[in-house]
């Protein structure tokens, strides 16, 4: 009776923690992509939707390097992001359901990426303070406006430091406690983190030795809005 | 007995793998120096960050690695800024040399600074 009940609750386990991380295949989840091949990414400046009004030019700092590492051709953000705001085109909201093409007859870039700051903030609550670093990205076809990819990348720092479950947040919680208390704390860090929770979903571009070969790789699915 | 040293000889050999691959870039202290320019701009700071481009460039050559991309134009138009409109050239053509998806972008540079009066 015993072994029968530990299967049962086994099964609802895996169950339930299948549900929660459907795996696709890059190539199920990103096909466009892969048609489409895009070689070079212009980096817009990102949209802020958070309440920190300095995190869109720090966040920025950190984008064209992982976009790099991955194998695409990165425009050099402060000359194109300069260019951009020249031409009138400061926030990148007003372009983002527009026909993308004159990104490329400017630029040449084949795609753009789009980044959104959802969240970039300490809240404090009575019992917990949480730091949270959320940030959507998204690559659209400068031929078709289309998007290509799109995913989410969040970090959650619980503060408190009395945090049982451990894993990252518990081992950085410390340090970034005495961090915050400091007039003005970089959290570039955890932006690169967030970064780093998307990066990885992106197909490689031309300049990764496995341009082209990372169909069958894994990832998360992401829950569909 | 014999499990634990065919793991650790697996675990040597993967990590002195990893330490011998060539890194793809050296960004040398990018992001910092971006980072700090963005938080205050001033001629020390943008100071710093030309001094890592340059970096960057000596380092990956060291090593033999390609220059990242947007390095080459980044300093081009940090010479511009200068006023030093040959300089700026030259690193907007080593741009496009190494780069291909480059090429229509500095050319329109390049056109813009030579029809300036």
């Amino acid at each position: 009776m015993n072994k029968f009940k530990l299967t049962i609750v086994s099964l609802l386990i895996l169950t339930i923690a299948g549900c929660a991380n459907t795996m696709v295949t890059k190539e199920q989840e990103f096909p466009d992509m892969y048609n489409e091949k895009p070689r070079s990414l212009l980096i817009m400046p990102p949209i802020n939707m958070s309440t920190a009004a300095d995190a869109k030019d720090y966040y920025a700092t950190t984008v064209e390097m992982p976009i790099a590492f991955q194998g695409y051709y990165t425009f050099p953000y402060e000359l194109t992001s300069e260019i951009l705001k020249q031409e009138g085109i400061y926030d990148s909201e007003l372009v983002y359901d527009m026909p993308l093409s004159k990104f490329h007859e400017y630029f040449g870039a084949d795609a753009v990426l789009f980044t959104k700051i959802v969240k970039w903030d300490t809240s404090y609550l009575v019992i917990a303070s949480n730091l949270t670093v959320s940030i959507d990205a998204e690559i659209k076809s400068t031929k078709t406006s289309k998007s290509l990819w799109k995913y989410n990348g969040t970090v959650v720092i619980d503060l408190t430091g009395n945090n049982g479950s451990g894993g990252m947040a518990g081992l950085l919680a410390g340090v970034i406690a005495t961090a915050i208390n400091t007039a003005a704390a970089d959290y570039t860090e955890y932006a690169r983190e967030a970064n780093g929770r998307f990066i990885g979903t992106v197909p490689v571009g031309p300049y990764h030795p496995l341009y082209l070969k990372d169909q069958k790789i894994k990832i998360q699915q992401q829950p569909k809005q | 007995m014999q499990i634990k040293i065919l793991v650790i000889v697996c675990a040597t050999l993967f990590f002195t793998g990893c330490a011998t691959k060539k890194p793809m870039y050296d960004y040398d202290e990018y992001s910092e120096t971006f980072y700090a320019m963005k938080r205050e701009t001033s001629a020390e700071t943008q100071t710093e960050w030309q001094n890592t481009l340059e970096t960057i460039i000596v380092k990956s050559e060291d090593r033999n690695i390609r220059v990242p991309p947007g390095v080459y134009a980044n300093l081009g138009y940090l010479h511009l800024k200068a006023n030093d409109e040959s300089k700026a050239i030259s690193y907007f053509e080593l741009e496009k040399s190494i780069y291909p998806e480059a090429i229509h972008f500095m050319d329109r540079l390049i056109n813009r600074v030579k029809t300036q009066p």
